[in-house]
Parts: C-alpha cells; structure tokens; sequence
C-alpha cells in the first residue's frame, strides 16, 4: 500500500531526529529504521512478517549526513514499495552510503555553517547587536537547512534508484564555490576583528595592528600550531591569572 | 564562594538550557542553537550581558571552526560549554582580557569533557540498540530511540549542572587580578589571533591557489576598518 501524506509528515519529522540514537555499531542506523516506520507500516500493513524483515534490513549499519538522511529514508522505502529484492535493496543501502555522508558534509559543515556563521560574527562586529546577529544567523542558516531536508525527503521518494544523479550533481554544486571563496574572506575578516574585539585597553594601537597581523599571517601558514599555542594559552590562563593575582 | 550569588532559578535555567542545547548537537533537532555564539549568547543574556557572551561565543566558534562532526569524528560539545563560559564571563564583570581569557578556556576545556561524555553516551546507546528484538513489536524501536534522545539531554543537563558554578566562580576570581602590561597583553592577543586564524583555517577550506589572498584580503578590510574608526 502506498503511504499517505500524513505518514510522510510523520516520517519527514522523524527525520529531524535521525541521529538520537547515534551509536558506534549501527551508526545512524536506528534513527534510520525509526524515521522510515510510518512508511513501511503502510507499506506493509496486515504483513507484519515482512514489516519485521524490513525492519531489521534497514537497523544494519548505515550512515549518511543527517540533513541527507531524508532522501535515504524515503528512496530505500521507494524500493521496499516497488517490491525491490532484499539483496538489491541491500546493495543499494550501501552504495548509498558514502556519498549521502560527503555531499552534506561538504555542503554543510564545510560551507554553509561556516558561511552562516562568519557572517553572525561580522554583523555583530559591524553593529553591535548580539541578538541581531544571532537572530541573523538561526534564519539563514535553518532556510538552507529545512530547504535540504525537504528537497532530499522529495526526491528520495520521487528518484527512488535514480537519486543518483542528484547527488552527483546536486543543484548547490555552481554555487558552492563562490560560497567557499566568500568564506576565505570572511575568515580573514573575522580573525583580525575579534581579536580587535577582546584587545586590552593597555595596548596602544600599534601593538594592535601588529599583534594582529602577525597573528593572522602565522596562523594561516601554521593552523596546527596556531591552534596548539592558542589551546595551552587559553589552558593556562587561569593559573597564570591565579599566580599574578596571589 | 565568596561574592557569587546565584539562585536556585539561575541555576536550574542553565541546566535547562544546557540540556536542550546538548540535544540540539546531533540528537534533535539539529537547528544549531548549540552553537556557541548562540549558546554563549544565552548564557550571557540569562547574567544580564548578551554582548560579553557573544564575544566569547565568537572565539569558541572561529578556534573550533576546523572541527566538524564529519562521520565518527570526535569534536567538542559546544552547547553546554559556549551557554556556561558566556554565563561566567557575564558573572565575571565583562570582557576584560583576564576574565575573558579564562571563560574561553572554560569553554574549551567542558566542550571536550563534552565530547567524553558523548562518546560515552553513543557507547550506551550501542548497548540499549543491541538489547532484545528491536524490530518485533516495532514500538519497542521507537521506544529505544526515545530513550536514548532523553538520556542525551540528561547527560547535557547533568554537564552543565557540574560545571556551572565552578566556571562563574574562577572567571570572577580572574576579574579580581589587577590589569596586565603591555607586553603580555601584546603575546596574548597575538597567540589569541593565531589560534583563531589557525582553528579556523584547518576547516578544510584552504585548498584553492587564490584562497590565502582571499584570507588576507578580508584580515586588510578588517584592520583598515578598525584604524579608520579610531
């Protein structure tokens, strides 16, 4: 029996959820077979022998980004629906597999967020409005991300087999690096403005300008030591402070 | 603890928080607001100083812009830490370099104590996943997995009940330190910029021949800006 709309409803809210019972065993794999029961109990409703055995094929491991997952929940139900063979369902859960994870992984963490977030801080930096910029940042960031929920919910359901091609050319793929580039600038831009942010009052300005932009010109030739300096300062600070203040 | 003065109602807010922020990291819903210059921001307003927060929600955010949740990887917990090092920056008087120094070593330091608890967390869910039949009767499933979503915002709210006082109370002591020299302040803010530009340059996003000018370009814009309005 084909799903109804409000079993898709059901599912698609599930889906937000995807990741409640991460594990490293099954990985995604139970919030997976959790967001897809609303379907297959349709889809198998009055067999509960062969709801059990689909059940059980989709709580073997898996793994994809969670604003993906939408379209493995309801491209894998497509197939349970067409009357698709366990073994060709399963062959293609795990071709599935890694390009759900590096699709979202480089639009979302690696792009997006960032993107978002850069941009919160330059607000507040260029207005000083806290809850402005964050306001700025919840917004934006949620359109792109319900946008790719529904948009993989959609065509998981439509493409069934053929979502395929959508991940292999995904309709962000020509903007994505403009957005990269406008995330380098950022970066930079927002490097040397916090760090202006959080100067003490007992630098003069040219102490500044040179702290920051020593600081920003090692920090990008050497990340890692960048990050390993910056770590045991901020670890250390406290006794530090403790030792000054006694 | 001298001086310190909080209430019952401040305390269960933050562990309030904290535990929903925990959640929003990977459980549900995912819409972010466990990032710190959100959680950080809340933190500061619910002491009365939204901007300290999310200044300090800032720097936690640029030094962990390279550490994303890509497949298994262990990052850290940013919702508790970002809500609880703005708090104790809002409690510690504002952004003075001391204080402000010691609230993003907080943070740091409870987002990877988070990230313990997390993998901890993900090792019990292995266990209750792995318990009995889960797909007959398939509500038992369902229950598991809401099990599971209400064990990980207890695991968040019992980390933010930990580490709340002991973080508002050492950034008021650090406020309490007379104000350091110039050349300390200098290293400070120099290893400060470093860490940031370095945290957030391992993000995966160096990899194009024009991707340094671009970093530099927007670090002139920024630093014309700032001696432009002094």
């Amino acid at each position: 029996m084909k799903p109804t709309r409000s079993d898709q409803v059901s599912s698609f809210l599930r889906c937000f959820a995807v990741q409640g019972s991460w594990n490293y065993r099954s990985l995604v794999a139970g919030g997976l077979a959790n967001a897809m029961l609303p379907l297959l109990r349709r889809i198998y409703a009055g067999n509960p022998v062969r709801l059990r055995a689909a059940v059980e094929r989709h709580l073997e491991p898996f793994n994809g980004h969670p604003y993906l997952c939408p379209m493995a929940v309801t491209a894998l139900a497509r197939l349970e629906h067409d009357g698709e063979s366990p073994e060709q369902i399963d062959r293609f859960r795990s071709v599935l597999r890694a390009p759900l994870g590096a699709v979202g992984d480089e639009l979302v963490w690696a792009t997006w967020r960032p993107f978002c977030l850069l941009l919160s801080i330059t607000i507040f930096w260029l207005w000083g409005r806290p809850w402005a910029a964050v306001g700025i940042f919840f917004f934006f960031y949620n359109i792109g991300h319900v946008w790719l929920r529904v948009w993989s919910f959609r065509r998981g359901w439509t493409e069934g087999l053929g979502v395929g091609k959508d991940l292999r050319d995904p309709p962000w793929a020509r903007v994505l690096p403009s957005i990269k580039s406008l995330n380098l600038l950022l970066i930079g831009s927002a490097v040397v403005s916090v760090s202006g942010l959080v100067a003490p009052d007992t630098l003069n300005r040219w102490g500044v300008i040179v702290a920051l932009t020593v600081a920003a010109l090692l920090g990008y030739a050497r990340p890692a030591l960048g990050e390993r300096l910056a770590a045991s300062l901020v670890l250390a600070a406290p006794v530090v402070l403790a030792l000054l203040g006694a | 603890m001298s001086e310190l003065d909080v209430s019952l109602g401040l305390l269960a807010a933050l562990v309030g928080c904290g535990a929903v922020l925990g959640l929003d990291a990977a459980s549900w819903p995912q819409v972010m607001v466990s990032r710190p210059i959100v959680a950080a921001t809340l933190g500061g307003a619910l002491l009365g100083d939204a901007a300290s927060g999310f200044l300090v929600g800032a720097v936690l955010e640029l030094l962990g812009l390279g550490h994303a949740p890509y497949g298994a990887a262990v990052y850290p917990e940013t919702g508790p830490a970002g809500l609880l090092a703005g708090a104790g920056l809002a409690a510690g008087g504002g952004a003075a370099i001391g204080p402000f120094l010691v609230a993003v070593a907080s943070g740091w330091a409870i987002g990877w104590i988070g990230a313990i608890s997390v993998r901890m967390q993900r090792s019990l869910n292995e266990r209750l996943l792995a318990a009995g039949d889960l797909a007959a009767p398939t509500k038992r499933l369902e229950r598991r997995h809401r099990i599971a979503m209400v064990l990980d915002a207890l695991r968040a709210g019992t980390l933010t009940a930990a580490f709340a006082i002991p973080v508002m109370w050492v950034v008021r002591l650090a406020a309490g330190i007379p104000t350091i020299g110039g050349v300390v302040a200098a290293s400070a803010l120099l290893v400060v910029g470093m860490g940031l530009a370095g945290g957030a340059g391992a993000g995966g996003m160096r990899r194009r021949a024009m991707d340094p000018l671009l970093f530099l370009a927007g670090g002139a814009i920024a630093l014309t800006l700032i001696v432009t309005w002094w």
